[in-house]
């Protein structure tokens, strides 16, 4: 079976709708040459058109990076002040999954520990990691990095569970003389972390895995000759 | 809410169709991967928002409903209520909470608006009362200490009226008395204060039975009124006949009786209190009912007197010094407090061209017993001055006499002096005035100046004079006597002891004149004796000077 | 056609059945926007201790939050909460029903590219994760209250699971018809399910 990409049909179906249209500046659409600076919009719906998400692995890059930069503050940085009778405590995330697992609510621990600790690592390693595969355009397993691509995207969401922790324990243990708990940085930071690798992995264009793959592949049609 | 994988080519699948389609397509592009599915019943879907909506509704509709009045207390600080949190407690249960704090206007007070539940709108009446429950020391004791765990909350007592109020002045500290508390309320009209304050305790035999809840000044200020709340069961123990006094603190008097000390508790020692039972021998009596007005003495002693009736006025004039005699003195009728002196003056007699110094005083007959005051009851007023002339006839007088010699205090003492000069009373006077007496010791005094005066008149230093020319003389006379009379007088002893012997044999037997002197020897022995007695006597009993022996008629 | 299709090269999915039942998101659009309207409206639970008590709503929670100082925190609370969800629904609710009806709403593309944009990030399923794990949190401190809020999140995350499942992308191609019925004079019908090309159809 060989595989036909839209892109080398010259092509694009719009993000937006989903229409697929004739990319101009393509050998079909030589009827429509490209101008430079000319952005193609979707007949139907009017979203600008990309072939592939502009700037998809720069834009990766740096979103990654400063997400790897405030990934330090954000477990060094207590996330949640205790005043209490007993005194004043400042816990980290890592020190929650701790509490946590030494209280005895191991599957409360485990909960924390994935979302918190386990999916923003993986999330940077493994963007980082197809990041830096695409960029060296490597046919290395693609079906498995699209996969892995996959998995990354979906469950990103879930390391916020931490921060709606911190903001509903902040609201509830309000009680003036036994016990008060405020945020901490770390809080901020790690939503920070959160959002920026959730960004970095929407930025992130998975048809470049394919491209890359098509180059060299018995499987791909061949490559019509780019005019843009 | 997961996505799709990114971008895809149109729902269509395959090759698109459309005004845009390349016409020279590869013919064996792949197929996409179709996976039949089976379909759903859609329209019972719509029972879901359906649902969604009325249990919505319901949850709004039962929000509003549960909602009681608001009401508005205001506070003088909001220290520990906090907006949306702190609730309103009745018997521990929450009737409201705080929705909002603010100022008032005038930023002198605190408007605390208070959202009530359904069960709780008959708390918005006229005379229920608010406060907030915060940690408190007072008179009571320490309350409120549970607050400092689970936060202030504003307490309630409930009013019994059905006049439906929603602006309310919250207390500063809580009642002395819910209204659910089972007693009695009284007043009490005393003369001071004291050391009383609110919760201050109430005693009945030594037991604490109640509090005071409320005290005021009257309104013309010759008084202050008391309110007390004695709780249940002991409120029977208040009868119409109860007396009442202040127990409070150390009641410390000196006076002509001596000194007394007398307290009730230690805790009445710190922070006051009152007592009361009835007089001693007495029943209880009929109960008391509610807010029965009572007088309150300013000690037990003062409050088991019986009453004293009228007093009346009486004036004696004393010819004396009434230096130790103070006003409120006793005026004492045989050892019992008749009445107490209320003034001491001193008048210009200018007829007599001499000061007397009247003392007036105030008697109550009333103490006399019963009889006396039933015996001149029946009589009448005129009844009363007959028997005061028949008294005074009898030797009533007024005497001043020393209560105490440690502190020199003068007390005036009635009594009967059957030989006292008779003097007529005019009782149509008012004041009265009784005749006096003066005090034996005064007599001795006298006496004593009189003997000294007259000392005093001997002129020593002409028997002086005169008994040093005496002596000159006699000193002369011994030289004569030497020179001339020498041996004439020792003719005259030689004759004088034949005279000696012949008197010798005389005197030897029992002449008269021995016998006489033995008796009046026995004579003095006796006399001797008994001044001896005399003398021992009026060691052991000093006082007998003054007041003689007690069954002597006579006086000293 | 009313099976799911999927690409034969890297799996991705390609078009879901489940996406033109209109009515039945319709309904659940609604159910769910009337029940993030009590979950935002009641308090989530209530503690008690010892006879203190303490209770939240989401939006007072993002007030405590803003009141301490974290205003960006309680920024992105607030959007992956209540705000996109909010976008996302009433968008929904705003095409779906005048579609239904065969009308393309004004704005049509605006609206449905917002909820496109809009989608990754409403996170009421992780919140109600987050609850429960603070629910259990708190169950060694305090005695814990469910309060209405709790059980309308829990009811919320599965309404929306079922609506994440629609794809919106298949509003375009039933607006296209409804365009082309227009045009063509047409009488516009009430419940659309777009013309299925079936699979292996070719141009021409």
């Amino acid at each position: 079976m060989k595989y036909l990409s839209a892109a080398r049909a010259g092509m694009i179906g719009c993000h937006a709708c989903g229409h697929v249209q004739v990319c101009d500046g393509s050998a079909r659409g030589a009827q429509r040459a490209a101008s430079p600076g000319h952005r193609q919009r979707c007949g139907r719906c009017a979203a600008t058109l990309h072939r592939r998400q502009p700037d998809s692995i720069t834009r990766t890059w740096a979103l990654l990076i400063a997400a790897a930069i405030l990934y330090i503050p954000a477990n060094l940085l207590p996330v949640l002040h205790t005043t209490s009778l007993f005194g004043n405590e400042d816990d980290t995330i890592m020190s929650g999954v701790v509490y946590f697992w030494v209280s005895g609510d191991w599957p409360l621990a485990v909960i924390v520990f994935v979302a918190s600790i386990l999916v923003p690592m993986l999330k940077l390693s493994v963007l980082a990691l197809l990041a830096w595969t695409t960029q060296r355009r490597s046919r290395w397993r693609p079906l498995e990095r699209t996969q892995l691509y996959r998995i990354v995207e979906r469950i990103g969401r879930w390391s916020m569970l931490d921060v709606f922790v911190v903001t509903l324990t902040v609201a509830l243990v309000r009680f003036k003389s036994l016990a008060v708990i405020t945020a901490g940085w770390g809080a901020l930071a790690f939503a920070c972390v959160v959002v920026l690798t959730m960004m970095a992995a929407l930025q992130f264009d998975p048809r470049l895995i394919w491209d890359c793959a098509d180059e060299r592949s018995p499987h791909a049609f061949p490559r019509e000759p780019k005019h843009d | 809410m997961t996505s799709p994988q990114g971008p895809s080519p149109s729902s269509n699948g395959g090759p698109p169709q459309g005004p845009e389609l390349p016409p020279d397509l590869p013919p064996d592009l792949p197929e996409p991967i179709a996976t039949p599915r089976s379909g759903w019943l859609p329209s019972l879907v719509w029972l879901v928002p359906l649902v969604a909506a009325l249990v919505g509704i319901a949850l709004v509709a039962k929000s509003v409903i549960d909602r009681g009045p608001t009401i508005t207390i205001s506070f003088s600080t909001a220290e520990g209520l906090e907006p949306g949190k702190t609730k309103v407690k009745y018997k521990d249960v929450d009737i409201g909470s705080v929705k909002t704090i603010r100022l008032s206007r005038d930023h002198t007070r605190v408007l605390v608006s208070v959202q009530l539940t359904k069960e709780a709108d008959d708390f918005a009446v006229e005379d229920t009362r608010f406060w907030i429950v915060r940690p408190r020391i007072g008179t009571s004791g320490v309350t409120g200490l549970g607050t400092l765990l689970s936060g202030a909350y504003i307490g309630v007592d409930a009013g019994r009226s059905h006049e439906s109020q929603s602006d309310f002045v919250g207390l500063e500290k809580p009642p002395a008395v819910t209204g659910d508390q089972k007693g009695r309320r009284f007043s009490l009209h005393g003369a001071s204060l004291g050391s009383i304050d609110i919760g201050s305790p109430v005693y009945y035999r030594r037991v604490q039975v109640g509090q005071v809840v409320g005290f005021a000044l009257d309104r013309d200020g010759t008084g202050v009124s008391i309110d007390v709340f004695v709780d249940s069961p002991y409120d029977q123990y208040v009868g119409l006949d109860s007396r009442w006094w202040h127990a409070s603190g150390v009641d410390l008097r000196l006076d002509s009786s001596g000194l007394k000390l007398n307290t009730q508790s230690l805790a009445t020692v710190i922070i006051g209190g009152l007592a009361f039972q009835s007089p001693p021998g007495e029943a209880i009596g009929p109960e008391a009912p509610d807010d029965t007005v009572f007088r309150l003495a300013g000690n037990e002693g003062d409050a088991m007197r019986a009453p004293d009736g009228p007093p009346l006025t009486v004036v004696m004039n004393f010819n004396q010094s009434l230096r130790g005699l103070s006003v409120g003195a006793t005026v004492d009728f045989r050892g019992i407090e008749l009445g107490e002196v209320t003034a001491i003056g001193v008048q210009y007699d200018p007829k007599a061209r001499n000061f007397t110094m009247p003392v007036t005083m105030n008697l109550y007959p009333d103490r006399l017993g019963r009889r006396f005051r039933e015996s001149v009851e029946q009589g009448g007023e005129a009844a009363g001055k007959q028997l005061l002339r028949t008294l005074v006839a009898h030797g009533l007088r007024g005497q001043l006499r020393t209560g105490n010699l440690l502190t020199n205090q003068l007390y005036i003492a009635l009594d009967l002096f059957p030989k006292a000069a008779p003097v007529a009373i005019d009782v149509g006077r008012s004041p009265l005035e009784l005749p006096t007496v003066p005090n034996t010791l005064e007599e001795l005094q006298v006496q004593v100046a009189d003997i000294a005066r007259k000392l005093d008149q001997i002129p020593f230093d002409q028997i002086s004079k005169n008994l040093n020319g005496t002596l000159q003389s006699a000193n002369s006379l011994f030289k004569q006597l030497d020179t001339q009379l020498a041996p004439q007088a020792r003719d005259t002893l030689a004759a004088a002891e034949r005279t000696f012997g012949a008197a010798q044999s005389t005197l030897q037997q029992d002449s008269p004149l021995q016998s006489d002197m033995h008796q009046a020897l026995t004579q003095l022995t006796q006399t001797l004796q008994t001044l001896n007695a005399l003398a021992d006597y009026l060691e052991r009993h000093p006082e007998s000077l003054l007041r003689g022996k007690n069954k002597d008629p006579k006086q000293p | 056609m009313k099976g799911s299709a999927r690409c034969p090269r890297c799996g991705a999915l390609l078009y879901r059945p489940s996406a033109v039942q209109l009515e039945r998101i319709t309904a659940l659009t609604l159910a769910a926007l009337f029940t993030f309207l009590i979950a935002q409206a009641f308090p989530i639970v209530e503690l008690d201790v010892n006879g203190a008590t303490s209770q939240t709503t989401l939006i007072g929670a993002l007030v405590a939050l803003w009141n301490e100082g974290m205003e960006l925190v309680a920024i992105a609370v607030f959007c992956s909460t209540i705000l996109f969800p909010l976008i996302e629904l009433t968008a929904l609710l705003y095409v779906l029903v005048p579609v239904r009806a065969g009308v393309v709403p004004p704005h049509f593309n605006l609206v449905l590219r917002a909820i496109q944009f809009v989608r990754p990030w409403g996170m009421i399923e992780v919140l109600m994760l987050g609850i429960l794990v603070t629910i259990v949190k708190m169950t060694s401190l305090a005695h814990v209250i469910p309060e209405a809020a709790l059980f309308a999140f829990g009811a919320l995350t599965l309404m929306l699971a079922v609506v994440v499942l629609f794809d919106p992308r298949a509003l375009w191609d039933i607006a296209d018809e409804i365009g082309a019925r227009r045009c063509a004079g047409l009488p516009g019908e009430r419940r659309g399910a777009p013309p299925a090309a079936g699979p292996g159809a070719q141009a021409r």
